[in-house]
């Protein structure tokens, strides 16, 4: 399953980038995200609860950057195991651009999903998986909007 | 109503009455006392190694009253394979309960909870820890046979389960002198029964007696009793199987499945009775799945359209392990020899091969094989009648087996004893009105309404006897058995092992046993479905339990019948064959007088079986086997007839009506035909219209839920029209043959050639099924 987008972000690209790395970030903008940990520079691991059509579970995974051209591009891929409602696995492609004083996150990811969350059929999954990502943005943005007026110290 | 000739006539379903009352009695309501609720852990994957099994998480979760694995339950059945000697140098991996080591598909059970509540051991699933080194899976059957291509399962050593050819000498002098060849290919995608109830099961397992019981919502429960017995060591009389009401079963129900195998072990083991009934989500990847073939075929004519020769090519892919105990094999070997069974055609070449992959496994469904080699074959037909120029009704005229031709031998090996392929077709153009059709087609197509007439004849394979499976080692019974006794007021009973879905044996029973006793039918209860209280037999599968059933109960009522009189002949001092039973008396035969009622033979030899002459017999219990002798299969044939209108825009296909005409030998009761012939109609127009099992490219099932799942609506069926030519088989005294796949034989082969009917204008054609609108539009160049 495909999935692709692209966000307009109220920040510049080198802030998106440094909070695309920033635990504290991304724990708030992941919906469901119940802790994540960086366990090395470029990885983390993460427990997150999801909801799909009937199908709850708690998914544990592991995130690793790769492919990083700092402040421009990078790829994500992960996979995740849900228990019995099955596993999520994937990448997924990062590039910013800026425009003016925002930026454009453009992303393409690949996701497959199995066990019991395929079986309900990826028409459910990929409205779900939208959801989701718009889910993130809107946190991801709301986070460096914060960022932005409070004043680091 | 007088007391013969029911047979013949239209009776309601005897348990119709019970259900719409609310009264069924299905495994699914079954409680018995200490019953554990079963659930599985399947794994997600569709292949790859088991790295971490932790389940002492799931153990200590609320009300969980144990968790099996491999190691802790595996070890007490012995494991089965689904290979039979007949079809040489098929393989399969052995299989048993719960993964070991391996997955195999998705769906694959892995671990087993038992908990006070089926709620509560799903809980404790999700609390099991299992983690699967991902292996690529092998998705598609002709990939699965390259070179290099990674192994479906261990335990086999190519991909490829079993391979055939059957060809005739002539065949390539046929296709070197032939005036005209068509050819194509085809595909016939992967769909499931979707029974209303799905597989259910109860074991009940008494240790202090030694006696297992089970409450099973199967076709075949003397073939589970002996499953049972064998693979986990028990005597087969201390394990008793009851089928009572099952909500539908179409061949879904009778092959062997981990979840029954593991509850049965997990009674055995725990000493209380075990439930598992599975829920829809589950049913969509452990039920077999069926057909899924890729078909390449040629048909060779002479310049008159005489079918010369037909060459064929299937591959179908049964998943990733073959079925125990019928195979998966059985499917395809069908296929291969049905092709052109209707016609003349002299020379003949098939192909066969049976591939694994990972996903469920597919195997026997209603109509085994039948609809494929039916749509190839028409399709052909009706592409040669296209070429020549012919009309697709004049090039069956030409073609058909002639009906005074009998006995006739196909290109194949089948053999056929009687058939009537050119009345069912005179009877089908009348009945369709098949020349107005064609001029109501041809005025509508100028207002750019596109509608299609599609045909297609069929023969069916019924009552077969062990050539299916007995021969090649199965423990499949092709026999059947029969208790009929006289009870000591004078009622019927007779116990029988041919069984009921719902598609009304009980019924026919009773009719066939009432006319041998001079009763109506509503004197004859009939107990099916329970291995304590009937005797031993085949039961349902492959259109039996009328003519191998009827034929049994039909000995058996004589039998009785016989008995009767020679106690009637005792009290009253008469010859017994002067003697006759009817309108629930005995009568001289001569006079049709009254001479002493059934209730009174009852009474006596019941009651004061010392006023019979010594040396006179008061059973009134007869018990009668019956195999079916003669020609290894009674087969039936028919035609049916499609009309169809597809919109171009939108790829929609509308059924504007169906219809059948039908031959299945004596009919014992119209009504039921007439249900079993619609029943199946609409199970094979399912397939031809809506049902896929579809996967993605890493084995998973994406539409496995009835929210994703087309199965064929009673708004979007056509009207179904039924017509019979009765042509009795000579093997047996009742001369029935089976009905129940015939409607689901050719009923997607008639949809197929009407769409394309209504598609020739454009210059379309779709050999796919089902047929989506997706793919009409993709056949029209829309998409």
């Amino acid at each position: 399953m495909e999935l692709n987008g692209s966000q307009t972000l109220a920040a510049t690209p080198d802030q998106v980038w440094s909070a695309l790395f920033d635990r504290a970030v991304l724990e708030q903008a992941i919906p469901g995200c119940e802790s994540l940990e960086q366990t090395s520079d470029t990885s983390f691991s993460a427990v997150v609860k999801l909801k799909i059509g009937p199908v709850s579970a708690r998914f544990k995974g592991d995130v690793e950057l790769s492919d990083i051209a700092p402040g421009l591009s990078c790829t994500l891929s992960g996979k995740g195991s849900g228990g019995i409602a099955g596993f999520a696995k994937g990448a997924a492609r990062v590039t910013l651009t800026p425009q003016g004083a925002q930026t454009v996150l453009d992303y393409t990811a690949d996701v497959a999903v199995g066990g019991k969350l395929a079986a309900l059929g990826n028409r459910l999954i990929k409205a779900t998986a939208q959801k989701l990502t718009g889910e993130f943005f809107a946190n991801f943005n709301t986070a460096l909007t914060c960022e932005e007026t409070a004043p680091t110290a | 109503m007088t007391s013969t000739d029911h047979i013949g006539q239209s009776h309601r379903r005897e348990n119709a009455l019970r259900h719409l009352a609310g009264r069924g009695r299905f495994v699914t309501d079954l409680a018995l006392p200490r019953m554990v609720h079963a659930a599985f852990v399947r794994s997600p994957m569709a292949k790859g190694k088991i790295v971490e099994l932790d389940v002492s998480a799931a153990a200590e979760a609320p009300g969980v009253v144990r968790v099996f694995t491999a190691e802790t339950l595996n070890p007490i059945c012995a494991p089965w394979t689904g290979t039979l000697d007949h079809f040489a140098g098929m393989k399969s991996a052995p299989q048993n309960m719960l993964a070991e080591g391996q997955v195999l598909w998705a769906g694959h059970p892995v671990a087993m909870i038992l908990a006070h509540s089926r709620a509560e051991a799903e809980d404790a699933c999700e609390l099991v820890l299992l983690d699967i080194e991902d292996e690529e899976a092998v998705v598609d059957g002709d990939a699965a046979l390259v070179e290099g291509t990674p192994l479906v399962s261990e335990g086999i050593d190519s991909n490829l389960c079993f391979r055939t050819v059957l060809e005739t000498p002539g065949l390539d002098e046929a296709f070197a002198n032939a005036a005209h060849v068509v050819e194509d290919s085809f595909t016939f995608g992967r769909h499931t029964a979707v029974t209303l109830e799905p597989r259910a099961v109860v074991a009940d397992f008494d240790p202090s007696t030694g006696q297992l019981t089970v409450h099973h919502g199967t076709q075949t429960p003397y073939q589970f009793q002996d499953v049972y017995a064998h693979q986990f060591g028990l005597p087969d009389n201390k394990v008793r199987v009851i089928a009572p009401d099952v909500g539908g079963s179409f061949g879904m129900k009778l092959h062997v499945y981990n979840e029954e195998m593991a509850v049965v072990a997990a009674s055995l083991k725990l000493g209380r009775p075990v439930r598992f009934v599975a829920d829809r989500l589950e049913s969509f990847v452990s039920d077999v799945h069926a057909r899924d073939h890729r078909v390449s075929a040629r048909m060779a004519m002479d310049a008159q359209g005489t079918i010369l020769a037909m060459d064929v090519d299937d591959m179908t892919q049964i998943g990733a392990i073959s079925t125990y105990p019928r195979t998966s094999v059985a499917e395809g070997n069908q296929v291969i020899r049905l092709m052109g069974a209707p016609y003349t055609m002299p020379d003949y070449r098939g192909r066969l091969s049976v591939v694994f992959q990972n996903k469920v496994q597919t195997s026997q469904y209603r109509a085994v094989g039948h609809p494929i080699a039916c749509a190839v074959t028409e399709a052909l037909v009706d592409r040669a009648a296209e070429q020549l120029d012919l009309d697709p009704i004049e090039i069956r005229q030409r073609n058909l087996v002639a009906d005074d031709a009998y006995p006739h031998v196909s290109a194949t090996g089948y053999q056929f004893e009687k058939l009537s392929h050119h009345a069912a077709l005179a009877k089908l153009r009348e009945i369709m009105g098949y020349d107005a059709l064609r001029a109501e087609q041809a005025e509508l197509r100028k207002q750019g309404i596109y509608r299609g007439i599609g045909i297609a004849s069929f023969v069916e394979i019924t009552n077969p006897g062990a050539a299916f499976y007995g021969v090649g080692g199965a423990r499949v019974s092709a026999q059947d058995g029969a208790i009929v006794r006289l009870t000591p007021s004078g009622e019927v009973h007779c116990a029988i092992s041919v069984t009921e879905q719902g598609q009304g044996t009980e019924t026919i029973i009773a009719q066939v046993v009432a006319d041998q006793l001079g009763v109506t039918p509503d004197q004859v209860k009939v107990t099916t479905g329970d291995t304590d209280t009937t005797p031993s037999g085949g039961a349902t599968w492959a259109c039996r339990g009328a003519g191998i059933g009827g034929e049994t109960a039909l000995r058996a009522g004589r039998r009785l019948q016989a008995q009767i009189l020679a106690i009637a002949g005792a009290v009253l001092q008469a010859e017994p064959a002067t003697l006759a039973l009817a309108g629930g008396t005995v009568v001289d035969k001569a006079t049709g007088k009254e001479r002493i009622t059934l209730a009174e033979i009852g009474r006596i030899a019941t009651y004061r079986p010392d006023t019979l002459p010594e040396g006179c017999d008061n059973s009134l219990t007869a018990v009668q086997h019956f195999a079916p002798t003669g020609y290894p299969f009674d087969f039936t044939n028919g035609i049916q007839a499609s009309h169809v209108e597809v919109d171009i825009e939108t790829g929609v296909t509308r059924l504007l009506k169906h219809w059948v005409v039908e031959d299945c030998g004596r009919i014992i009761n119209p009504l039921l035909v007439d249900e079993q012939i619609r029943g199946g109609v609409v199970q094979g127009l399912g397939p031809a219209f809506f049902e896929e099992c579809m996967y993605d490219d890493m084995g998973q099932m994406t539409n496995a839920s009835l929210a994703d799942y087309l199965v064929p609506m009673a708004g979007e069926m056509p009207d179904i029209e039924i017509a019979h030519i009765e042509t009795p088989t000579l093997d047996t005294i009742l001369g029935a043959k089976g009905v129940g796949e015939a409607g689901t034989a050719a009923a997607g082969a008639a949809a197929m050639n009407a769409v394309n009917d209504a598609l020739r204008p454009m210059g379309a054609r779709i050999s796919q099924t089902p047929m989506t609108p997706l793919r009409i539009l993709t056949a029209l160049g829309h998409v």
